[in-house]
């Protein structure tokens, strides 16, 4: 299995900092008044910074094979992207609830 | 068959096929295991921000996310001491990883605790699965959903957690069962994350 885990915490510590000062902002955003889909974007935005972090060097997959790495990011891109489908739909669902036409 | 058994069988028999991506087995299946897990989450989180963005009335209650600040750090922190007690683990320190694993484990149970009363104050306020004194029941079913997947995933794991880190001391498990561990400790913290944003922060009552 991989040796990461044998050539220090110097990594993990730096690592855990990162997550720290991330969620930080996180919170701070939370508090201003920020409305709507700029928030979302810049939620979602600190999220993925976050998880590439802790996947790469939490979970250690930086030091699998290559391929192994596009397998899994490649998989998971594609369910992902796949899922943003519902979107058009939902948006639907509130112009039918907001203008009080169509199904409730 | 182990491979050692086909080669002492007949020097002309043909190799093992070989590991598909070139790691352990077991380890592969716990990559396959969360590539599936974030599939579950992803559509509770999908199904979740369906029902907030297609609900004009959805309610921002939250007027502090001090419980939830310090669930985050809880968790991030058992995320680095787990990462101490593999390292531990792979060096051959038994008692060190014993130790690092159990101070994870730890962590859990004070996560877990947390999030119970994180839900005992939501539920004192009348959210129910089927009930929100703030307007669309939805919101309720959205929040114990999505939180309750992420607790289950932790309150699992940290039994889980324990459980291998005996069998590791007794010699039944070695280094490589404590980083398949570390592989689904990382992820539902990973998970926690993401809902702490969507489910909590983007509920936060707006300022006057």
């Amino acid at each position: 299995m991989a040796t990461a885990e044998a050539q220090g915490i110097g990594r993990y510590i730096a690592v855990y900092f990162g997550l720290l000062v991330i969620t930080s902002l996180q919170f701070f955003i939370g508090y201003q008044n920020i409305e709507g889909s700029h928030l979302v974007v810049r939620f979602l935005t600190f999220a993925v910074i976050e998880a590439v972090l802790v996947v790469l060097f939490w979970m250690n997959l930086g030091s699998e094979k290559g391929v192994f790495v596009k397998f899994i990011i490649v998989t998971m891109l594609f369910v992902l992207a796949t899922m943003n489908y519902i979107w058009t739909d939902s948006f639907r669902v509130l112009l039918f609830r907001l203008t009080g036409i169509g199904p409730s | 068959m182990s491979e050692a058994h086909l080669t002492m069988g007949s020097h002309t028999a043909p190799p093992m096929e070989a590991r598909p991506f070139a790691i352990p087995t077991k380890k592969l299946a716990m990559w396959l295991f969360i590539m599936a897990d974030v599939m579950t989450f992803a559509a509770c989180v999908a199904a979740y921000g369906f029902l907030r963005n297609s609900t004009p009335d959805w309610p921002r209650p939250f007027h502090g996310v001090t419980n939830v600040a310090i669930m985050t750090l809880v968790m991030l922190t058992s995320g680095l001491t787990m990462l101490i007690g593999l390292r531990a683990a792979k060096l051959g320190d038994k008692s060190g990883a014993f130790r690092w694993i159990m101070i994870t484990a730890a962590a859990g149970v004070i996560f877990t605790l947390l999030h119970i009363r994180d839900w005992m104050g939501m539920m004192n306020q009348g959210v129910g699965l089927f009930h929100n004194p703030w307007g669309p029941p939805a919101f309720g079913a959205g929040f114990f959903v999505v939180t309750g997947f992420s607790l289950l995933h932790i309150s699992v794991g940290t039994i889980a957690l324990i459980i291998v880190n005996l069998r590791y001391r007794s010699g039944r498990y070695n280094a490589d069962d404590i980083e398949l561990m570390n592989l689904f400790w990382q992820f539902v913290g990973l998970v926690w994350l993401f809902i702490v944003p969507i489910v909590y922060l983007m509920n936060l009552a707006p300022k006057a």
